[in-house]
């Protein structure tokens, strides 16, 4: 068992890139009440647009350190396009309809951006390899950091930092806040909520294509459908941690990445279950717990905003 | 239908104010150049339209059409018939209970798409114009000239909203456009049509007939084309057409007479549709009927749970591939783990129990919840069946299900004795083997049906609406909310269960990649739910047209090929913002979609 912290680290690592797509998830519905469920695609083209840069924008052989931080710029910029375009043409003329009319359309732009990817971007009908930062692993006492880790070991505490900043400390956040808890008194008091939401769009569209970047670095290879089970696993996460909670968000990611690494490593140990341990169990395990968590605590950990607009 | 309520359109009404057409010819004049252009399109699909019949359907016979052209000839008899009623002619009025004009426009579009669509077919994929022979010439200008006639044909036209003298430009601008898009909706708008007069029930009867003749022959004919270039034409004759029918207010008037008799229209449907099998002479087009069948009926099963009781379920396929599994394990296919046989009854038992079990099970944690939840947990449990039944393989987890090989060499069956793998002889008729399959699941597509309007139209049904409509309220009301939407969830989870058991069958092989979330093949779950929302929600005939469409489209047009996916996922998009109550509206959700439309003074019980 000495191998556990090594565990707890891939599970801490991969949780947190969980977390970054959960934010958007998370902010969206806690302003507008609505799914986005094309958001693991954006993740995708947040990881296509840092590869574009780096195949087609940089010249050949640009070290890493530097082509990294222009390739996060191109990441950013696709996705938050993508997100704001997606909002403006496809869901703000939603507004008011059943709720049923937006997660449909939702469906077809998720389908509509990764079919987009697989038919149009040049050689994107398999997985395209991902450049990797140099340097071996780096150990910490018993600890193991691959390289393509080390990207989110750096960005996602600082992604949350500065998120935490924005939503408590600037104006556009807490008009955020004040939108979320209530759409109409916040019109009221002067907050151009249309504004508000294509500022949440944008602002869940940069966190995923972080989280898309560091998905390339710690795989090595990006492909169209990457986004759809990441997704997913997003979702849950967001759902784990309390839907709506911006906070939750990053903790049931970090939870949810840590119960699947501890699943496909110790499930085998149980007697009876040797042979439900592989990885390729991890995404039923995760799923799992996602049923678990709405039968017990179907608030989510740190709780939900409790207003039912239903 | 109409969200505009304009004055029928019949010559003779007072001069209103703002009385003219798109284009500005007199319209004694448009109304002759209109029926002069249809007259001249009938005559012209009887010649030459090219040279050589290396374009398909042969269009170079002078004397009788073929392909495409009779097509035409189909548009263009429709046209000369509400321009002849335009001209008041007795005994024609009776066709156009709601005024001419729009249906004119639409019938002439129709005619006028297909033809153009033809001659530029031609010259593309021969290369010029010079392809064309005088009757591709005469048919061009002739429709050409039907639509000019018929969109200048006067109607009454909107007020334009009063121009604030505040406004910038762009105010402005967006102003004259919106007052544009306005009256161009205006000329296609038609009245509220005359409500059709009693007839005798015998007489009635034979409207339905021959309403159900006419969707036979429609549907055969779309099965059966046999090259892109006419299942296109088809679709524009079709669409447009159906468009020309439903503005004359003929449509409305079947639609009057068949809900007078609703036992009996259903009957009818189940009859046109069986007799589809003995209108083919091989099992080619039969293997599309039983295929497009599945689709439908998964896709009526899933309406049951999404368009009458409002719960998003996106992993519905998994609830048809749990059925198939279970019918497949117990067939006695040799790759099954469990050497057993069961006769056929005890496996569609099986398959609807297991699909049962596993409804209950996903439904009872999620739909104590709001709606949202249900949508990613079904989601997730359709990618969760798939993986493992693909991890059941025996290395990444106990041997059951064979991994992603599948269970193959599914039996045929064998009820009472008849072998529905052998081909046999009825009649002179010939059953192959997918039209014994299509007779079959014609029975399970009857028994969804019957479920879905029994349960719609009782207690429980109009529980489901109402929790639809308002969940907060129907509460109030004493509906046990959780109770009655497990109930929606586990029937439509039982239903696509039982479809399973003879889906197995039929493709005689069950692999996890049938499965999917969204793929190339129907039904998978966003084509049964895009089949559900295209028809129409809470409606029966709506997922069964969306599931053929969704069906026959990818399968006819292979120059989609690889767009076809992205194709889909627009048309999604592009459908909730137009027409986000489907094909065949429910005339509630049509209220719901669109708030400034009157309401129909009686809505039936579930509005269907």
């Amino acid at each position: 068992m000495n191998e556990l912290p090594q565990q707890l680290v891939n599970g801490l690592l991969l949780g947190s890139m969980y977390g970054l797509v959960a934010i958007g998830y998370t902010m969206v519905y806690g302003i507008v009440q609505l799914i986005n469920f094309a958001h693991g695609e954006i993740f995708m083209t947040g990881a296509f647009g840092a590869l574009t840069v780096y195949l087609y924008v940089l010249p050949d052989g640009t070290s890493m350190w530097v082509a990294l931080p222009l390739m996060l710029v191109g990441a950013i910029i696709v996705a938050v396009t993508v997100a704001v375009g997606a909002e403006r043409f496809a869901y703000r003329p939603l507004r008011t309809a059943p709720r049923l009319a937006p997660l449909i359309t939702a469906i077809g732009l998720s389908l509509a951006l990764q079919q987009a990817v697989w038919a149009w971007y040049p050689n994107a009908k398999s997985s395209i390899t991902f450049p990797q930062i140099d340097g071996g692993p780096f150990h910490i006492g018993n600890v193991t950091i691959q390289t393509g880790d080390i990207f989110l070991v750096i960005a996602a505490p600082i992604s949350m930092a500065v998120l935490a900043y924005f939503v408590m400390k600037t104006r556009t956040g807490r008009g955020m806040q004040a939108t979320a808890q209530d759409p109409d008194t916040a019109k009221l008091m002067g907050i151009n909520t249309d504004r508000i939401i294509v500022v949440a769009f944008a602002l869940g569209a940069a966190f995923a294509a972080i989280g898309g970047v560091a998905y390339g670095l710690k795989y090595g290879e990006v492909n169209f459908k990457m986004g759809f089970l990441l997704g997913l696993k997003a979702f849950t996460a967001a759902v784990l941690g309390g839907i709506g909670n911006i906070y939750g968000a990053m903790i049931g990611g970090i939870v949810l990445g840590v119960a699947e690494t501890l699943a496909s490593a110790y499930i085998s140990d149980i007697p009876g279950m040797e042979k439900f341990g592989s990885q390729s169990w991890a995404d039923v395990w995760a799923f799992v717990l996602l049923i678990l968590v709405l039968l017990f605590r179907p608030q989510g950990l740190l709780g939900e905003r409790v207003a039912d607009r239903a | 239908m109409t969200t505009q309520t304009t004055a029928p359109q019949t010559p003779g009404t007072p001069a209103a104010p703002a009385q003219s057409g798109l284009i500005g010819i007199p319209a004694n004049i448009a109304r002759a150049l209109t029926l002069g252009g249809a007259a001249l399109t009938i005559v012209s699909t009887f010649m030459s339209w090219t040279w050589t019949s290396d374009f398909p359907g042969d269009l170079t016979v002078y004397g009788y059409p073929g392909g495409l052209q009779v097509l035409v000839l189909i548009g263009s008899i429709l046209t000369t018939l509400f321009s002849l009623a335009g001209y008041d002619i007795k005994g024609l009025r009776h066709l156009v209970p709601a005024g001419g004009d729009a249906a004119l426009r639409f019938a002439a579009l129709a005619t006028f798409a297909t033809a153009w669509y033809t001659v530029i077919a031609i010259s593309d994929e021969l290369g010029g114009i010079v392809n064309l022979d005088p009757g591709g010439y005469i048919v061009a200008i002739a429709t050409l000239a039907t639509l000019v006639g018929a969109l200048a044909l006067p109607f009454e036209k909107p007020e334009p909203d009063p121009i604030d003298p505040d406004d910038d430009s762009w105010e402005k601008f967006k102003n004259k456009a919106a007052h544009q898009r306005a009256t161009i909706k205006a000329a296609f708008a038609a009245g509220a049509p005359r409500p059709v007069g009693k007839l005798p029930s015998w007489a009635e009867i034979l409207v339905i007939v021959a309403v159900m003749a006419l969707g036979l022959t429609v549907f055969t004919y779309g099965i059966g084309t046999q090259y892109d270039e006419l299942f296109i034409g088809f679709l524009l004759t079709a669409g447009f057409g159906f468009a020309a029918l439903n503005k004359s207010g003929l449509v409305a008037q079947a639609t009057q007479i068949t809900s007078r008799h609703q036992t009996i229209t259903v009957f009818g449907a189940f009859i046109a549709a069986a007799l589809f099998p003995f209108t083919q002479t091989d099992d080619q087009y039969a293997t599309i009927g039983v295929y497009i069948l599945i689709f439908a009926t998964v896709a009526l099963g899933l309406n049951i749970v999404v368009g009458l009781a409002g719960l998003l379920d996106l992993g519905y396929v998994a609830f048809l591939g749990v059925g198939a599994y279970a019918a497949a394990l117990v067939s006695g296919s040799p790759s099954s783990p469990w050497n057993v046989h069961f006769p056929f009854w005890a496996a569609v038992l099986v398959g609807a129990a297991a699909s049962l079990t596993f409804g209950v099970l996903i439904g009872a944690p999620t739909l104590r919840l709001r709606g949202d939840y249900l949508a990613i947990v079904t989601l997730g449990f359709g990618e969760i069946f798939r993986i493992t039944v693909q991890n059941l393989d025996g290395t990444s987890g106990p041997d059951i299900t064979n991994g992603s090989n599948g269970i193959s060499s599914i039996p045929d069956l064998n009820i009472l004795g008849w072998n529905l793998g052998a081909t046999h002889d009825i009649l002179g008729f010939t059953i192959g083997r997918f039209a014994n399959y299509f007779l079959l699941m014609l029975v399970i597509t009857a028994i969804v049906v019957l479920v879905f309007r029994r349960s719609g139209d009782s207690r429980i049904g109009r529980a489901w609406v109402a929790i639809r409509e308002d969940e907060t309220a129907a509460l109030a009301m004493g509906i046990n909310g959780f109770k009655v939407k497990l109930i929606a969830f586990a029937v439509g989870a039982s239903l696509a269960g039982l479809a399973g058991t003879v889906q197995a069958h039929v493709t005689y092989t069950v692999t996890p990649e049938q499965y999917q979330f969204a793929g190339p093949i129907p039904p998978n779950s966003a084509f049964l739910l895009a089949a559900v929302v295209l028809g129409g929600m809470g409606t029966i005939g709506g997922p069964l047209i969306g599931a053929s469409l969704l069906y026959l489209i990818p399968n006819k047009l292979q120059f989609l090929g690889d767009y076809q996916l992205f194709a889909f996922g627009v048309a999604l998009i592009l459908l909730m913002r137009f027409r986000p109550e489907g094909l065949v509206a429910n005339q509630r959700r049509q209220l719901e979609f669109h708030e400034e439309a009157e309401a129909p003074t009686v809505l039936s019980k579930t509005g269907a």
